[in-house]
């Protein structure tokens, strides 16, 4: 393990396939699992920095590889009615249980009728 | 007509029959169970697995009483997850190192973390093992 680790870009990951970037994770998590046993072994201050690399390339996979996943997730479910509850509007509890903006809109024929028998008059003050 | 005929005759209210029980005991009734057929899934996608043998085994321990473990009893000594039990560690080893377990004993050290010693089938070598890593 004399190779330094090297900060993985996120849109190199991008291109990837999901196999590849599930077997890219494994070799990162590899990579990880030596620099810890390094660590134990009494390793130089360079080996011990590349620890924290080692956890963002990790880090950074993960992302994309869940990024995607959900995006492709949600093209799927566009059309559908139900959808799953992780990908539905999170807001908050109260705000998904109010009414909806037509439900608001909707009027009592009362309120209706004086609407229209008494709508909103402009007056105009001849100059 | 008929219908009218047999109704006087018998009335309209329909003849209720009582169960015949031959026990005293009422026991639960067998109903109707449905399988889950669910319009859609709760989480999108199941989770990745979360205790893979990477997040188990965390570092081997190169100490001296380790190292004496090595020699003597052929096994290693890893520091491993808190959360992961006997199972998890023998099968994560496995994955890890190509070696069978034949026993793993664990204990919770005095600074939280977990410490697990694995001894290896007898057709295995534990130094080579440790060397290896």
């Amino acid at each position: 393990m004399n190779v330094l680790l090297a900060a993985v870009k996120a849109y190199e990951l991008r291109n990837k396939n999901k196999a590849e970037l599930l077997k890219t994770l494994d070799e990162q998590k590899q990579e990880l699992a030596s620099l810890r046993v390094q660590k134990v072994a009494g390793g130089s201050a360079s080996k011990l920095h590349q620890i924290g690399l080692a956890r963002k390339n990790i880090a950074r996979t993960l992302t994309v590889i869940n990024q995607t996943q959900r995006e492709q997730l949600r093209l799927f479910y566009q059309k559908k009615k139900y959808i799953p509850l992780d990908l539905r509007v999170k807001k908050t509890r109260a705000m998904r249980r109010a009414l909806t903006p037509f439900e608001r809109s909707l009027k009592t024929q009362k309120e209706q009728k004086k609407l229209n028998h008494f709508p909103l008059r402009k007056y105009a003050v001849k100059a | 007509a008929a219908a009218a005929k047999k109704a006087a005759l018998k009335g309209v209210h329909g003849k209720s029959v009582r169960k015949v029980r031959t026990s005293t005991h009422f026991h639960l009734p067998k109903t109707l169970r449905l399988s889950r057929k669910p319009k859609y899934a709760r989480k999108s996608v199941p989770h990745l697995p979360r205790m893979d043998q990477y997040r188990v085994v965390r570092n081997p321990l190169n100490s001296e009483t380790a190292m004496k473990k090595i020699e003597e009893h052929n096994t290693l000594t890893f520091i491993v997850d808190v959360k992961a039990n006997k199972h998890q560690i023998k099968d994560a080893v496995k994955r890890l190192y190509d070696v069978e377990a034949l026993k793993v004993n664990t204990l919770i050290r005095p600074d939280g973390k977990k410490k697990a010693y694995v001894r290896l089938t007898a057709d295995v070598d534990a130094l080579d093992v440790a060397n290896k890593v």
